[in-house]
């Protein structure tokens, strides 16, 4: 079983079998965001693939108040599938797999532009879906969008400028 | 405001070497929606190559986030909109599980049906753009003449002819009748025919093969590194289909191969999509002759949706490949966070490595070859 290899690894702080019947996954890992490479190679080595990877905005969630990250690693030779949670937190910033996984390149990317979530050790971080000089990371729950250009252009008056020219008016 | 990109400049970097950097899209035929290729040139010869996406990033996660799970259901079909039908059903199948609602049989087959047909359709139109990227226009013809048989057919049971919304969770939305059964009959012995004209037609032709055969080679280490899946998967040898591998629906009840091929090459992904095809109408066949009456809904649906709190990971076999969805709920009405696992993503992000060495002239054979929708790459 991968989750007894897993939590000899440092680093690794919880593993739990889940019930693939609701779920979808076989099981599921906490681990540090400094150990990721390190578990990254031993699912590699194991001989899983990676998936997928995404990132939660948990910092308005009870409890949480953090980022994480989520990898997914699946298998093909049997049905086995694999999620490993990685908690971020200032000091601790999430490090790159790419160098393992050559796929997570772009998941990572997508990441960082999505989630404003920086990646240490990332070969080219930039962002991947929107614009470059695009402002903001609009899957963070507190976003707001700030392309006032859009509006101008679609002729659309903002909620705030009424509200200002009202109090001009005044 | 962005400033706008020269389509060429030169680099000037050795004396002797006169290297280039040519934009290749966003706005170019055969990048099939807008991908924008930065090929670093030498000569003709591509030194690197960067992929730029994000031209039709719609924000259908952002979306997801914002409103309940029913409502995000038409977003669905839209991120691909070639094999639509793939995705949505896909997605009432991620609820149905993580919901634990149970689907009547003859819902499961009426999927199996017009999900089949749907990759048929995606099929065959890949197989006429991309015969037309490299210079055939008559393939083009065929494979558009089946696949609005095709639409037509599931145009006559959804509604609509790309975006179906067809899946409802616990079934689908309306029943197929005796006159869809006998067209879908009808087409399926028609199609097995056209299928062996469409062989005679394009993989014998010898500037077919000569344009396909070892070009844009992605071997198995390369796939399974990066983890592609799908036709380009299989055709470097791989057998892995997620119908096979992790049925969901009512899959395992059904007969089917799946194809590969050794080479990993544009020819071999070719291959390995006309069988699909073959294999598709089997399907097709199959449940049509098994499929029982009943309802098509589930008697029981709960009036709100909402999935047990925590993970949630669910997968199909879309045309392109491993298609899933993963959500993760906190419980309430809206998804905390739903990611799409596209496979035309991941497809696209081994182009750095496949694309430099080879001639410009064969990127367009090699982009093409892996079946690339921009909208569900973006989403």
């Amino acid at each position: 079983m991968i989750g007894e290899e897993l939590i000899r690894l440092a680093g690794v702080s919880a593993s739990s079998e889940q019930d693939y019947a609701t779920r979808g996954y076989h099981g599921e890992h906490e681990a540090a965001p400094e150990a990721m490479p390190e578990v990254a190679a031993l699912f590699r080595d194991a001989g899983y693939h990676l998936e997928n990877l995404t990132c939660l905005d948990q910092r308005a969630v009870e409890e949480m108040g953090h980022f994480s990250i989520v990898y997914q690693f699946g298998r093909y030779d049997e049905l086995d599938r694999q999620v490993v949670r990685a908690k971020l937190t200032d000091d601790r910033p999430a490090t790159s797999i790419a160098n393992v996984f050559p796929g997570a390149d772009w998941y990572e990317r997508e990441v960082f532009d999505m989630h404003g979530v920086g990646v240490e050790g990332h070969p080219d971080l930039k962002r991947i879906l929107m614009p470059l000089d695009y402002v903001g990371h609009p899957l963070r729950k507190d976003f707001v969008d700030q392309d006032t250009l859009r509006y101008q252009l679609s002729g659309v008056v903002l909620e705030e400028e009424v509200e200002e020219e009202a109090a001009g008016d005044e | 405001m962005t400033t706008a990109t020269p389509t060429m400049e030169l680099v000037p970097e050795d004396e002797d070497r006169e290297t280039y950097i040519l934009n290749m899209g966003p706005q170019h035929p055969s990048t099939h929606g807008v991908l924008r290729l930065r090929l670093h040139l030498e000569g003709e010869r591509i030194l690197e190559c960067d992929p730029v996406i994000g031209y039709a990033h719609r924000a259908h996660e952002k979306m997801a986030e914002n409103r309940d799970y029913l409502q995000f259901l038409p977003n669905t079909s839209r991120l691909d909109y070639l094999s639509g039908m793939i995705y949505n059903l896909g997605y009432c199948q991620a609820i149905e599980k993580a919901m634990q609602i149970e689907v009547p049989e003859r819902a499961e087959y009426i999927r199996i049906v017009v999900g089949e047909l749907n990759r048929i359709s995606s099929h065959l139109l890949w197989m006429g753009t991309y015969l037309l990227d490299l210079g055939g226009i008559t393939p083009f013809l065929y494979g558009f003449d089946d696949r609005e048989k095709i639409l037509d057919l599931l145009d006559y049971v959804t509604g609509s002819r790309l975006t179906y919304s067809y899946g409802r969770f616990g079934g689908v939305t309306m029943d197929v009748d005796e006159v869809f059964l006998r067209n879908v009959a009808d087409f399926c012995d028609h199609f097995r025919g056209r299928l062996e004209e469409i062989h005679k037609l394009v993989t014998g032709n010898v500037i077919f093969r000569h344009r396909t055969r070892g070009v844009g080679v992605m071997g198995a280490d390369l796939g399974l590194s990066y983890g592609v899946t799908g036709p380009c998967l299989r055709a470097a040898g791989v057998a892995r289909d997620v119908r096979k591998d992790e049925p969901y629906g009512i899959y395992d009840r059904f007969e089917f191969e799946v194809p590969t091929e050794v080479e990993g090459d544009c020819f071999g992904r070719h291959m390995v999509r006309m069988s699909e095809m073959e294999q598709s109408i089997g399907l097709v066949e199959q449940a049509m002759r098994d499929i029982p009456d009943g309802p098509i809904m589930a008697a029981k649906v709960p009036k709100r949706i909402r999935p047990p709190a925590g993970d949630h990971y669910f997968a199909v076999e879309s045309a392109r490949g491993h298609f899933g969805i993963y959500i993760h709920s906190d419980g309430s009405d809206v998804p905390l966070r739903l990611k799409l696992r596209t496979p035309s993503f991941v497809s696209v992000s081994t182009m750095p490595v496949v694309l430099p060495g080879t001639l410009l002239a064969d990127t367009v054979a090699i982009l093409g070859s892996i079946d690339i929708i921009i909208s569900e790459i973006d989403r």
